[in-house]
């Protein structure tokens, strides 16, 4: 197992690259600019707009900028005689924005070395951006998650032992609606319904995840309600999903030889359901749940909006319609990273859940 | 097998009832009602739907986020009167007693009034202003307004018209200007005072320093709210600083103000209806369900801005620049179709604009004729280009843009058209067909487009509209390629009626400047400088300057200008003391007491 842990960590280092490599090129083959999209006012001048764009470093050629995000530029640009303005360059211009004075040192390190660089938009560290925001994003989807698998497995599994019942019927309705009813259709509604219902309705709060004035957010135990509208709606699609893959999980293993043999043994109904089904039936669930696991930091963009909850997804959407570059980048190689520790954990939990499996 | 069961569907019951009961269990009461008195009168709960602010830092803010944060903590030199959108002296919450410039108009003597501290006791003086305009001078911090100095500290030329801001005493500033400067409260309130011996404590004369912590609370401010409290992409919050001098009661009324991050305009929209907002600005599409409504006291003025439809009067194949490196004017070229007036002023007459105004907005805008807003001090007396379909094929034909087959379903062509008579010969016979571009998301520019691309359509015009995004609707603009577009300009307070830095010729600059339809008219250039260097900035001389300049634009229609829209601010019926005027509907907020029901 170590040793295909490490196999794996090994190869998962050009996977890396390779993503954030292929984002880069992604994002910078936007015909947008940063730069014009901050500065869409005529008080900028054309010397503000270039400083700022110099500031950047989005004049530069692709692979260079991509080059100086993944190992900084304070070796590129620097001050050899500590008069604290550049005398010396590699690969780039002293003067990048030809006003006929040197730009100042390179201070940036490169996310190899820790440095995600400044937000465009916030002008705060990146990666500190993203961890300001991800305390929301888990706390609403760690429930969601709970929820999810909470309802979703018991319902798959009573669906699946009453198929063709009632309940069974019911619960693929259910799941069907919970597929196709749109979060943010669902989310203003539930709002209007629950916030602005009347009398009896008016029982939860619209929006936000803490209290409204300053000091007002207490621990989460404490401030539930804010939770309930997103977790419904993020929710309801997550128990669509897990019932109806649970159900179709019980009804393969339960036709399975192994379950017959165990029927044929004389074991109980209870025992052959959930001793043999239901165990056998969950083995496939690891696979995605690692993936799942780490999803939950990717946060839900819109869910986040309409309740205007904090989160991380509503933060990378709108650096990516900002061009935020170093936001965007930060929010890939975190991503990148989760998923590449995603996809390992969905491996070691399946040979973890299925004795089958040996690596 | 039967007791699993049980327990599966009790799980399932439990996690559903407690998803109910919670709610119930932690609700929250409503306000208290806040007898009236310093602090007491309860809290103003506002939103805000946009980005966060970048800074706290007025000397580094630009957006429009941080500067509506920045400006409850630092005064602007000169007030802007809220009632009249123009700089006077002597307004609440502002620094300047009086002004004068010197005979030649490049002096600019301000004084300062005496009688204002910031919250620390320490007097506002004429040093926070300096110190405030020297760091932006340095050049060394992100400050978008180095634009406003001839030079940088270090020799760089920036562009603007300040030669230098010196203190003369503790209460008299004195700019002065390269050229006699009649529109300098435009750059010289770009910059907030900032309370020096603070900043200098932290920052020192390093001022690239500010930026790295360019949220850095404030400490030290004035104005009616004090200590900030900021949690990212959830609200900020401040408290009544009874220090405030000019106060409208004596004292600030309500406890705090909070400004909430609503980012979905129609949830904030709810959540004003449903009362969990006291206060808002209401967007356009959903005005209506305020009027009239009981519940709510509704303020209503004209926006201090514009949208229309621009035009690339230059040729689209080969963008230039207006003028050279020596101030030359370099070859435009022509567009086939928009580089003619008379088809332009067609065109004017082919769209129902005010059927935009009563449809598309509801009623929520007011038709304009030129560049500047409906009540602003500049208003020439312009008559309206209506919609008249017959008058605009008529003068299509008489430009040289035939409908050649008596069919509105095939586009005119050019038949002697003025690119074919000046330019290309071969472009006779070319159809009268364009692209029209806006960014996709803003319902109502896009809905503007469908109109103009069937009315255009109904007179032998085709237009390819496309609502595509923002970012590549700014690079087409910019890279002066496009044919036409619809987007809006803000104006800001003071309105500067010379429209400088958008229409006049230093700003035609491929992918760089405002000026993307390359319009150029020889007297409108020499009237910008006219209206800004009128002997003692007499207004009633600059007045006629800026008449005629909106004259030109309206002879010249180099773009067609639509409407100013109407803004809407709502408060709750049991806010009292709210008194809203043109250019601050909140502007009164210090007086407020809130008594929700």
């Amino acid at each position: 197992m170590t040793k295909f842990i490490i196999r794996r960590l090994v190869q998962a280092i050009p996977t890396f690259f390779g993503i954030t490599l292929l984002s880069y090129m992604i994002m910078l083959a936007s015909p947008s600019d940063p730069v014009a999209l901050m500065t869409n006012d005529p008080s900028f001048s054309q010397q503000e707009k270039a400083a700022m764009a110099a500031r950047m470093g989005i004049n530069d050629p692709w692979p260079l900028q991509y080059f100086r995000w993944l190992v900084g530029d304070d070796w590129l640009r620097w001050d050899s005689d500590g008069d604290g303005i550049s005398d010396r360059s590699f690969l780039i211009a002293l003067d990048a924005n030809g006003d006929g004075v040197a730009e100042p040192p390179g201070d940036r390190r490169g996310i190899l070395r820790g440095d995600f660089g400044k937000s465009f938009s916030f002008r705060e560290d990146s990666l500190k951006l993203i961890g300001q925001f991800l305390p929301a994003t888990l706390e609403l989807n760690v429930i969601v998650l709970i929820v999810s698998l909470a309802l979703g497995i018991p319902i798959g599994i009573l669906a699946a032992v009453w198929r063709g019942g009632a309940f069974d019927n019911g619960s693929r309705i259910i799941a069907v609606i919970g597929d196709a009813i749109p979060v943010f259709w669902l989310g203003i509604i539930l709002i209007i319904v629950f916030g602005s219902g009347g009398q009896w309705l008016d029982i939860l709060p619209m929006g936000g995840r803490c209290g409204v004035t300053r000091g007002d957010c207490p621990p989460v135990y404490l401030r539930l309600e804010y939770l309930v509208l997103p977790t419904l709606v993020l929710a309801l699609g997550g128990v669509a999903g897990y019932s109806r893959y649970m159900r179709a999980a019980m009804l393969e293993t339960i036709s399975s030889d192994y379950v017959r043999t165990a029927r044929a043994k004389g074991l109980t109904t209870q025992a052959v359901w959930f001793k043999h089904g239901f165990r056998n039936a969950m083995i496939p669930l690891a696979t995605f749940l690692g993936p799942t696991i780490t999803g939950l930091l990717g946060g839900s963009a819109i869910t986040e909006t309409i309740f205007s909850w904090p989160g991380v997804g509503r933060l990378l959407v709108r650096a990516t319609t900002s061009l935020d570059y170093p936001l965007v980048m930060a929010g890939v190689v975190v991503g990148a990273v989760l998923t590449i520790i995603g996809y390992l954990l969905s491996d070691i939990l399946y040979a973890v859940f299925d004795p089958r499996i040996r690596f | 097998m039967k007791r699993i069961f049980a327990f599966l569907v009790m799980l399932m019951t439990v996690i559903l009832l407690g998803t109910l009961m919670i709610p119930a269990l932690a609700q929250d009461g409503d306000y208290p009602p806040g007898p009236e008195g310093a602090g007491e009168g309860g809290t103003i709960i506002d939103y805000y739907f946009g980005d966060d602010p970048s800074t706290f830092n007025p000397i580094l803010a630009s957006d429009s986020a941080s500067l509506a944060v920045t400006g409850l903590f630092y005064p602007a030199i000169v007030g802007i009167d809220p009632v009249t959108g123009e700089p006077a002296p002597n307004l609440p919450g502002s620094v300047a007693e009086s002004w004068e410039y010197d005979e030649t108009s490049t002096i600019l003597t301000v004084n300062l009034r005496q009688d204002l501290f910031w919250n620390d006791g320490t007097p506002i003086t004429a040093a926070d202003y300096v110190y405030a305009t020297s760091a932006v001078r340095s050049g060394v911090t992100s400050s978008p307004r180095t634009s406003m100095f001839e030079t940088l500290d270090d020799g760089t030329p920036a562009g603007g018209k300040i030669v230098s801001i010196e203190a003369a005493d503790d209460y008299t500033v004195v700019i002065t200007f390269t050229e006699a400067d009649c529109t300098a409260f435009n750059d010289i309130n770009d910059v907030s005072l900032v309370p020096a011996h603070i900043f200098s404590e932290l920052y020192g004369t390093d001022y690239a320093l500010m930026d790295e912590d360019p949220r850095a609370l404030p400490t030290v401010t004035f104005g009616q709210w004090k200590d900030l409290e900021f949690a990212p992409a959830e609200r900020y919050s401040v408290i009544a600083d009874q220090s405030y001098p000019d106060t409208l009661l004596g004292f600030v009324s309500p406890g705090e103000y909070v400004a909430q991050n609503v980012p979905d305009t129609n949830v904030a929209v709810e959540r004003l209806l449903a009362g969990d907002l006291t206060y808002g600005v209401v967007p356009a599409n959903r005005q209506a369900e305020f009027r009239g409504n009981s519940d709510f006291q509704v303020f209503e003025a004209d926006a201090n801005s514009y949208v229309y439809i621009g035009f690339n009067l230059a040729d689209p194949t080969n963008p230039q620049n207006g003028v050279d490196e020596n101030g030359e004017l370099i070859d435009q070229g022509l567009h086939p179709i928009f580089g003619d007036p008379a088809v332009r002023i067609a065109l004017t007459h082919g769209i129902d604009i005010d059927g935009i105004v009563a449809g598309v907005l509801q009623g929520n805008g007011t038709r304009i004729n030129t560049h500047t807003y409906p009540l602003n001090w500049v208003q020439a007396e312009l008559e309206p280009r209506l919609f008249d379909p017959a008058l605009a094929s008529q003068l299509l034909e008489e430009a040289g843009w035939v409908d050649d087959d008596d069919d509105t379903a095939t586009p005119r062509v050019c038949q002697g058209c003025l690119y074919a008579t000046e330019v290309d010969a071969a472009f006779e016979g070319s159809p009268m067909s364009f692209t029209l571009i806006t960014n996709a998301g803003n319902t109502i520019r896009e809905q503007i487009g469908e109109v103009a691309d069937q009315q255009w359509a109904d007179i032998g015009v085709e237009v390819d509209f496309q609502a595509i995004d923002f970012g590549v609707v700014l690079e087409q603009t910019g890279a002066q390629t496009f044919d036409s577009y619809i987007l809006g300009w803000g104006l800001g307070l003071p309105v500067n009626p010379s429209a400088d830095g958008i229409f006049n010729v230093e700003s035609d600059i491929v992918n760089d400047g405002f000026n993307s339809y390359s319009y150029y008219n020889e007297e409108y250039e020499e009237l910008i400088d006219a209206g800004s260097t009128v002997a003692g900035c007499d207004v009633e001389e600059r007045r006629a300057i800026y008449e005629r300049i909106q004259t030109i634009f309206y002879e010249q229609q180099p773009v067609i200008f639509l409407y100013s829209g109407k803004t809407m601010a709502v408060a709750q019926n049991w806010v009292q003391g709210w008194n809203p005027v043109q250019w601050a509907a909140a502007h009164d907020n210090d007086a407020w007491v809130i008594t929700p029901d």
